[in-house]
């Protein structure tokens, strides 16, 4: 089984400047000079105006050299000067405060050395304050949630892109994004990366979201956290002590509630039933995955392939590498004019070139694998499950269940499911829950 | 003096090469390097007067030990300085490095050998052998490739590959018979060849084969293993053609270096990967009909599965303990 290409890529980057980018920044970069600039109008210009003061930017910086390692987009939430940011613009503070600190840059230049207070890498936020106790820091105010924004309403996304100045882009509200698994919204704006943590405002100057995201692969299509999350954080990390040290456990302790929510809504919903020829492959439903299928090649010469490659799109960034998502591909084959030895060997060599983590890697064990011939309804199936661990990440697995029909000489149907950090019973679970997904029925 | 000899002396090099012939006219007869010796051998380890041969009142070749350092030996048994022996004309006597064969005049004569006929049997073998290998070539190909177009284009330059391997390889080893000992022996190099080609591929096919039905994972997983055995077991066949002595040296020499090599395989898979096989899983299916092994359900599999948790978290620890520092994932 093999997807060399997907007719859609999905292109989501986070809004961070890394060190490569800002190095190519003078240079002009496509994505700057093509993006076109919103016509300013007299509300963004009173919006900004509004913000000024209580926008900062944050740079995570290298301890030892005091070089930029990466910035990123900010804005004060309290008095007493804190400041929400994306937590993957303040994870390198987060999982190596060793190595790195972060500093705040307001508008007017002036600088704070900055400490972690909370995080919730679910919604990818976080919390800071200022080391330097500040009083009568101005601060932005949160739209409220029972004031629901309208599909078309102006808001303003405010940020320091590309390390370049301050700026503010006019968009839209266009509702939320569809088959998210946590609620995005759809923002018809241009976001650049270093707006990353930056605040969505409404004409009245309130938060409604967070700059976090956008599509590579389109124009003006940007994603903001919605506003709640935002203050949810705020409500429960205000009066936290800063975090001292790695902070590997609450990352742990937070992807493990967020893969048990992923496994109870995986499991909880029912699957689709997808039909090729007499045997029903299980697909997730619609609701909570985005499916791409590819039909039968006219080239194909006999042997017809069938491609369906879901993703729930619930994958949350860790800290270095994204995590916390379902991936359901399979692809049905018929060659009724091919010799059954023939067949077997076209079939073997798509249920070869499946990869599983065969070595380690920075973040992850290698796998550890067992298969079985399994029965389904006496539909027989060879079964192969692979998992691997993440090394820092104590009780996150990433589980894969490769498996393919063994009932029809010249027919069949390869799946597999990957479980990207979940823990191990609930990988194992979503493994029955997706082979139990399988029947046969002869034809009538 | 007598127009036939009393018996006929050959002398030999290592290799088997006949260096000197001589008529033995007189009994006793004294070997040595001195001139004054009846049979002159140039050899730095033979000594002046090394031997002397005389028959007895029975017709016994009875031989004497002269003042030598070396001393002779008679087939395995050694004699020394001052020794006495009885040579029949049967086996080899070593002195110095040279051999000596004896024949007497009056040992009955073997009768005359028919000249070799045609080998039927063994060309018919050969071309057995060979048909075989581009049987097991062209099965290979043709399962391989789906296009019957393609397929039949192919062929040609297929079989000429194959031949061309064939007769390279099993040239190769002629070459290095001829050298060594003396005949190509070319055909039988051919039908190694074939018949080890032949062989792996049908046995690779088995393991893997067998692996599917009895859900034996890990024959399929080191099938590799299987060639790597076949191509020792003809290393040593052919060999034995070029190198003609020790034989069993030869088989502990050939097992000792395959099993090294199998050996540092295994082990620096293990190294990299903390497993013996490369692979993860077993990838070769079959039709449907030739499994054996029984299916479990579903829910047995996910329990067995459960064993992998304290595996993968092993790997968590030692890794973890390793260090970050393979990472080209």
């Amino acid at each position: 089984m093999g997807f060399v290409t997907l007719r859609v890529v999905c292109l989501l980057v986070t809004l961070m400047v890394p060190v490569l980018l800002r190095a190519q920044g003078a240079s002009a970069p496509a994505s700057v000079s093509k993006a076109p600039a919103a016509p300013v109008s007299a509300d963004a210009q009173r919006t900004y105006e509004g913000a000024r003061g209580k926008l900062v930017q944050i740079r995570t910086l290298l301890r030892n050299t005091n070089t930029q390692s990466s910035v990123g987009s900010g804005f004060h939430v309290s008095a007493d000067g804190r400041i929400l940011t994306n937590f993957h613009v303040a994870s390198q503070l987060a999982l190596e405060p060793d190595r790195y600190r972060a500093v705040s840059v307001a508008v007017d230049g002036r600088q704070a050395e900055l400490e972690l207070l909370a995080f919730d890498v679910q919604h990818d936020l976080a919390l800071l304050r200022p080391r330097e106790p500040v009083a009568g820091q101005a601060a932005l105010e949160f739209r409220a949630a029972d004031a629901p924004l309208a599909r078309g309403e102006r808001i303003f996304s405010l940020g320091n892109p590309l390390d370049i100045g301050f700026a503010v882009t006019e968009g839209t509200f266009n509702g939320m994004v569809q088959r998210s698994f946590y609620p995005r919204i759809f923002f018809g704006g241009a976001l650049n990366p270093g707006m990353s943590g930056g605040p969505a405002l409404d004409g009245s100057g309130r938060v409604v979201g967070v700059n976090v995201s956008k599509r590579l692969d389109g124009e003006l299509v940007s994603f903001l956290i919605p506003a709640e999350f935002a203050v949810r954080l705020l409500e429960r990390g205000r009066d936290d002590k800063p975090l001292r040290g790695p902070a590997h456990a609450e990352i742990t302790r937070q992807l493990l509630a967020h893969q048990a929510l992923l496994s109870q809504r995986f499991t909880s919903s029912p699957l689709k039933l997808q039909k090729h020829g007499g045997y029903q492959v299980p697909v997730p439903d619609d609701a909570l995955a985005r499916c791409w299928g590819r039909g039968r090649d006219p080239d194909s010469k006999g042997f017809e392939v069938e491609r369906t490659d879901c993703r729930v799109d619930s994958q949350v960034f860790a800290g270095e590498f994204t995590t916390g998502f379902v991936r359901v591909r399979h692809e049905a084959y018929d060659a009724p004019r091919y010799s059954a030895l023939r067949f077997a060997r076209r079939y073997s060599e798509s249920f070869r070139n499946e990869r599983f983590a065969s070595r380690p890697s920075r973040h992850k064990t290698s796998a550890e694998c067992t298969e079985r011939f399994v029965e389904r309804d006496g539909l027989p199936i060879r079964a192969v499950v692979c998992i691997n661990a993440y090394r820092k990440l104590p009780g996150l697995y990433d589980v894969s269940v490769l498996m393919t029909t063994l009932n029809r000489p010249r027919q069949g149907v390869q799946g597999r499911l990957d479980a990207n950090g979940v823990s191990f019973e609930n990988g194992l679970k979503l493994v029955q829950y997706y082979l139990d997904g399988y029947r046969w029925e002869a034809a009538p | 003096m007598n127009a036939v000899p009393l018996a006929m002396v050959e002398v030999s090099d290592r290799s088997g090469r006949l260096l000197v012939r001589h008529a033995v006219r007189h009994w006793p007869l004294t070997i040595g390097r001195a001139l004054s010796a009846d049979l002159v051998l140039d050899d730095p380890h033979v000594a002046g007067e090394h031997l002397r041969l005389d028959r007895d009142a029975e017709g016994v070749l009875r031989a004497q030990v002269l003042d030598t350092v070396n001393g002779v030996a008679l087939g395995r048994q050694r004699h020394d300085a001052g020794g006495a022996f009885v040579w029949n004309d049967i086996d080899t006597l070593d002195i110095g490095r040279l051999h000596l064969r004896v024949r007497l005049a009056d040992s009955p004569l073997a009768p005359e050998q028919a000249l070799p006929r045609f080998p039927w049997g063994m060309a018919g073998l050969t071309v057995l052998a060979v048909l075989a290998a581009f049987a097991a070539d062209f099965v290979t190909n043709w399962i391989q490739v789906d296009d019957p177009q393609k397929r039949a284009q192919r062929l040609p330059g297929q079989l000429l590959a194959m031949a061309g391997a064939l007769g390279g390889w099993a040239g190769a080893w002629a070459l290095l018979s001829k050298l060594f000992a003396g005949h190509p022996n070319f055909w039988r190099h051919v039908r190694i060849a074939s018949m080890a080609f032949a062989g792996a591929v049908v046995l690779a096919a088995l393991s893997n084969l067998l692996a599917f039905m009895f859900s034996w994972e890990s024959l399929a997983l080191h099938d590799e293993l299987v060639w790597a055995a076949v191509a020792a077991l003809a290393v040593y066949l052919h060999l034995q053609l070029v190198v003609l002595r020790r034989r069993v040296l030869l088989a502990g020499l050939v097992a000792g270096v395959s099993l090294l090599g199998a050996g540092t395989v295994l082990g620096s898979t293990w190294m990299q990967h903390k497993r013996l096989a490369r692979d993860l899983y077993m990838a070769s299916l079959f039709p449907p009909g030739w499994r054996v092994a029984p299916a479990v359900p579903v829910r047995q599999f996910v329990d067995e599965a459960s064993a992998l948790k304290a595996r993968v978290d092993e790997r968590r620890r030692t890794q973890e303990a390793a260090g970050a520092e393979d990472d080209d994932d």
